[in-house]
């Protein structure tokens, strides 16, 4: 008995090892395990086995069908695998992608973001204002004088009922302290426009952003570390700049700011970036005269204003040599955003 | 402004200083360096010490000059306006000369029409001191060979002047300024406010002011002058900024103009007739002036006349009648103050501006008047000759000069944010020559800004710099605001729909006239365009009321440059007027899809082409509430669609959406269907949910069944959905179309039809329906749709 149980196990063994095909496989389970399978004839013959020899034949009995099984299974999960393996086998992955349409957003969307996340951390909330003005919230409320060349006609854009288009963004600031008393903590970004024959560094309208901080003890100093701050957030805590003293009618003391640009194979330069100043106090006196109240008492609130232009920033940022590229919208441009 | 460093040099000493050196100091004085002309290297005197015909060129000539080596050198040269013994620029080899344009050239060894050449003598234009010139550059013969250029002709700085600083628009101005910073003294006088001319009042007959734009004329007669060249030293320093020298009368106003700021004219006395008025202008009145061309002048101009005529236009020009010439004789020198208003208003008007007027309209120190006069005749004397009447004609006066201005020190640290000692902030005051007296600040004549104490703090934040003040920041918190909410809004939409493969474009605002016809109309019904008063050119002369004629603008130029799968999308404002006119402003958000749905690949290489559906799916993503296109009647577009957030009576309708017609579109070269939406994105903020609350996950499995129906062609699906939409059964959980068939040939289906095939999902919050419960709704909606729509189930 035990040497049939070996034979049967040589034979089915030797069997499986020769299979190719899951079809075969199954017969040759039938032919062994089936209901009238070999190895479940020769289980069937554990009756006529001595009761001494029955545990030894009973045992073998179990490490045979273990063999064969384990063996058909093996076989099987080998099979199946193969089969897996031959039907991806005709995918090339070194074939280009199949395509989705690809987006992106403006490089000045681009340059904006990166600003109002900078200064949304310091504390700066989101303002805005009409792009047509009047010339009082543009120009007046600004200290800028009633001769002043840049109301004339040549170089601001006017409509027939006198009201203009903003030369500046910084007319929000006269509408948000308009509405809102101290403290005032606001940036406005948008558009702007200056009546300029469009070239490589001229647009008639542009993009600003504007801010300004209003409240009982704001200083030069302050102006100075938030600047500071912004610029170094932007451009790297190494930029260098400094703060040029100059001239606008709606601060004083007023500065520009100018970054050190470094570009490959020239010499380094001092780039003009911003504007600045401690709001002038016929400013708030102006204001005041309109909101007919004293929350703008220039002896009792002191504030500074910057603005920037974004389109500068922007081919600062990343390199574009003409204004023009920024609203041609040409997609092989738009693209290198992405 | 030009400013010479040479002539710098008479007033401060900055030999020290490196060009660039003195760059900064004027940087952070406030004044910007717009640019600086100096001479090259290898740029030398030489003397001419002979010149021979070239043996093969008639024009040309082969010299022998003194380059200062002890060695003659020859140079070719096709000059004639020297003679030998002249000294004259050379350009030795290696000197690299600017050649206009931004382009320079290298001067090499060579040779012409086969001499020797080792350099070139040049023109006063070749060197960029003059416009033209005639001939090469004769200089001083006081020179000696060998001598740098850059030492004869030292570095010119071109001076951008804020407009507040009046004062510094002179050499003076700026020697005055840049001494007080690099705290130097200066070599002669800080300003002409004292003189020792003696002075009488005009009588009615001489000078007479008729004009309150005029509060302050001088006129001092001079007789026996000769006009003629200037010496060498006034002309040198006329060209080293630019001026062309004319004769010595005209160079010295044009001297003491460059050297004091206050602007000067001379009048030839013998084709004045009777005295000087001073008036405002005839209506019409016209006058020749000194650049040859004639203005007709209005009432508010201000004119210097005689008794008969108009012969200056005041603080602006002289006239061509009244100049001086080279047989003038005697003459009116004239010195006044005119208000800065008047002088800007009309050169304004006439577009008529000069070196005079840039300084009357910004303001010159009326205290300095009658001592400029004093100098300038002193220099008329010294170089024209002739005598001067003893005393200065005044008519008016020039008031007290600037009022005291008291500094609390505390207010500037306050304001500055430092603890500046007080021994800093006034010596700081003193150097720009403010004298403390009782309380206030005395303030020197010339400077007019310093007004109020915020003008003393800037003085003081100025030269302190800021460098030396801390950086502080303080802050306070901040709320979100309406327009960080917008903003944020708006930054999601944007990164939700280049996620979608949309490229975002920035159109400009300003569009023309013809343009407006693309616009969709979306918000402004009985509005109208606003157009500006003074646009550019036809191609800007309205504000866009929409965003779409920008967006197909940008897509026709991408078509033309070679891209013509396109996703654009912009948002920003739109600018409409009220039938009452006034303006009103609205964000607006556009897109636009054209071309094959996706790139052509080897994974579809024959894509289809983007419609309609595209870009309600493009809509529906970005806003998840779902939207529906409700069929409009409009000429502009095809298939027009209001965009509709919900429906019925809730409905908000966001905008307009729909295929632009071809005809239209091919005018633009875009031969795809292009279509377009334009929505109010403020309409749209106010129906997409802010809160978010969760909903129980169902417990139970649903049900579906299919329904394919037959219904007329034209019925619109919206009209089925709108049906589920509203039809009461709670069990009814969604149905969704899953085909649409319609057979043109008739063969499966008459033409006329069409079959919609919807699965409908049944649910029942509590439990595991039931197939009779199933059944009985189901049965029940087919009969509903039947009586509704008359479908046929298929």
């Amino acid at each position: 008995m035990l040497a049939q149980l070996d034979t049967i196990q040589t034979e089915a063994l030797a069997a499986i090892a020769g299979i190719s095909d899951e079809a075969s496989l199954e017969e040759v389970r039938i032919a062994f395990l089936g209901k009238k399978g070999s190895l479940t004839a020769a289980a069937a013959g554990m009756r006529d086995v001595p009761a001494d020899q029955k545990k030894d034949v009973g045992q073998k009995l179990n490490e045979v069908r273990e063999a064969i099984t384990s063996a058909l299974e093996a076989t099987s999960a080998d099979l199946i695998a193969k089969k897996d393996a031959a039907a991806f086998a005709s995918i090339d992955p070194t074939l280009p992608s199949r395509p989705l349409p690809k987006g992106g957003l403006h490089p000045l969307t681009l340059v904006l973001d990166e600003a109002v996340k900078v200064l949304r951390r310091m504390g700066f909330a989101l303002a805005e204002g009409p792009e047509i003005e009047t010339e009082w919230h543009c120009f007046d409320a600004l200290n800028t004088p009633a001769d002043h060349p840049a109301r004339n006609e040549s170089d601001t854009f006017y409509f027939e009922n006198g009201k203009l288009l903003r030369t500046h963004t910084s007319s929000v600031q006269i509408r948000t302290m308009e509405k809102e008393v101290p403290p005032v903590r606001i940036i406005a970004p948008g558009s702007a426009f200056r009546r300029d024959e469009i070239d490589a560094t001229h647009l008639s309208a542009f993009h600003q952003l504007e801010g300004l901080y209003v409240d009982q003890r704001v200083t030069l100093a302050d102006l100075k570390g938030t600047l500071e701050y912004f610029f170094r957030e932007i451009f790297g805590s190494k930029t260098e700049f400094r703060f040029r003293p100059h001239f606008f009618p709606f601060t004083e003391p007023s500065f520009e700011v100018d970054i050190k640009l470094h570009a490959a194979g020239r010499p380094s330069k001092w780039i003009e970036i911003a504007g600045c100043g401690m709001v002038d106090p016929a400013v708030f006196s102006e204001v005041g005269r309109k909101r007919g109240d004293a929350a703008y008492d220039p002896d009792k609130v002191t504030g500074f204003a910057f603005g920037m232009g974004l389109d500068r920033l922007a081919m600062i940022m990343y390199g574009i040599p003409d204004l023009r590229l920024l609203i041609e919208n040409d997609v092989r441009f738009l693209q290198q955003f992405r | 402004m030009n400013v010479s460093l040479q002539w710098l040099g008479d007033h401060v000493d900055f030999s020290e200083y490196s060009i660039q050196q003195l760059d900064e100091l004027l940087t952070f004085a406030g004044i910007e360096v717009e640019g600086i002309e100096s001479l090259p290297n290898h740029l030398v005197v030489a003397q001419i010490l002979s010149s021979e015909k070239h043996p093969d060129a008639e024009k040309l000539s082969v010299c022998q000059v003194d380059d200062g080596s002890g060695k003659p050198r020859q140079i070719v040269c096709g000059a004639k306006n020297y003679q030998v013994g002249d000294k004259v620029p050379l350009a030795l080899p290696g000197c690299v000369l600017a050649a206009g344009e931004g382009k320079s050239f290298e001067i090499k060894e060579g040779k012409l029409r086969g001499v020797d050449s080792l350099g070139m003598m040049c023109s006063a234009k070749e060197l960029g001191l003059a416009a033209d010139a005639d001939g090469l550059l004769i200089l001083s013969p006081d020179l000696k060979p060998g001598t740098p250029m850059a030492e004869v002709y030292p570095a010119v700085f071109e001076l951008e002047i804020t407009p507040n600083r009046p004062d510094c628009l002179s050499h003076l101005g700026v020697a005055r300024e840049l001494a007080a910073l690099a705290k130097k003294p200066l070599k002669g006088r800080a300003h002409f406010g004292e003189t020792n001319t003696s002075a009488r009042a005009a009588k009615a007959d001489e000078v007479r002011l008729e004009s309150g734009a005029c509060p302050y004329y001088t006129a001092r007669i001079i007789r026996g002058v000769k006009v003629t060249e200037s010496p060498d030293w006034l002309k040198q320093k006329l060209i080293s900024i630019g001026l062309r020298p004319i004769n010595n009368l005209v160079d010295i106003t044009n001297y003491v103009l460059m050297e004091t700021g206050q602007p000067l004219h001379v009048f030839d006395l013998a084709k004045l007739e009777g005295g000087i008025v001073v008036r405002q202008a005839a209506e019409g009145e016209t006058f020749l002036a000194l650049d040859g061309k004639e203005y007709t002048l209005e009432a508010e101009d201000l004119v210097i006349a005689d008794a008969k005529k108009a012969v200056a236009i005041g603080g602006v020009m002289g006239g061509e009648d009244s100049g001086v010439t080279e047989t003038t004789t005697d003459v009116l020198l004239e010195a006044a103050y005119f208000n800065p208003q008047a002088v800007r208003r009309t050169g304004r008007r006439l577009g008529l501006h000069s070196d005079s007027s840039y300084r009357f309209e910004r303001g010159v120190d009326p205290l300095q008047v009658a001592g400029v006069s004093e100098f300038a005749t002193k220099l008329i004397l010294d170089l024209a000759g002739g005598k001067a009447d003893a005393e200065l004609v005044v008519a008016g006066c020039p008031g007290e000069g600037p009022q005291p201005v008291a500094l609390d020190n505390d207010y500037c640290r306050r304001i500055i944010g430092a603890e500046i000692p007080d021994a800093t902030i006034d010596g700081i005051l003193a150097s720009l020559g403010l004298e403390k007296t009782g309380g206030a600040w005395k303030i020197p004549s010339f400077r007019l800004d310093l007004v109020r104490p915020i003008d003393l703090v800037e003085e003081v934040a100025r030269v302190h710099g800021l460098d030396g003040i801390p950086a502080t920041t303080m802050a306070t918190f901040a709320s979100a605001s309406k327009a960080d909410e917008a903003y944020d809004f708006l930054r999601s939409l944007q990164d939700r729909l280049a996620s979608l493969g949309f490229h975002e474009a920035r159109n400009l605002k300003l569009i023309s006239g013809a343009q407006l016809a693309d616009d969709l109309a979306t918000s402004h019904r009985g509005m109208s365009p606003v157009r500006l008063k003074n646009p550019l050119n036809d191609e800007q002369d309205y504000l866009r009321p929409g965003i779409v004629p920008g967006l197909l603008a940008s897509a026709s130029r991408n078509v033309r440059f070679g891209t013509s799968d396109l996703r654009l999308f912009e948002a920003g404002r739109v600018f409409v007027a009220s039938p009452k006119g006034d303006e009103i402003e609205h964000e607006h958000l556009a897109l636009l899809m054209t071309g094959a749905r996706i790139h052509r690949s080897w994974a579809d290489s024959k894509p289809k082409s983007l419609d309609l559906h595209d870009l309600r799916a493009v809509l529906e993503a970005i806003c998840p509430e779902g939207v529906n296109f409700v069929p409009v009647s409009d000429g502009k577009l095809l298939c027009a669609c209001s965009v509709e957030i919900g429906s019925g009576k809730k409905a908000v309708k966001i905008g307009m959406a729909g295929i632009v017609p071809p005809a239209r579109a091919r005018e633009l070269d875009l031969d795809a269907p292009v279509m377009v939406a334009e929505l109010n994105l403020k309409k749209l903020m106010s129906v997409v949910k802010t809160e978010i609350r969760f909903a129980d996950l169902p417990k139970f499995p649903g049900s579906s069944r299919d329904v394919a129906m037959l219904v007329p062609g034209d019925l619109a699906a919206g009209e089925v959905a709108a049906f589920f939409e509203g039809y009461d059964e709670s069990l009814l959980i969604s149905a969704e179309l899953f085909d649409v068939f319609t057979d043109p040939t008739g063969a499966k289906l008459a033409p006329d039809k069409k079959s919609l095939a919807y699965s409908l999902l049944y649910r029942a919050p509590e439990k595991t329906l039931e197939a009779g419960e199933v059944e009985a709704a189901h049965g029940k909606l087919l009969d509903s749709l039947k009586k509704t729509f008359h479908v046929e189930f298929r």
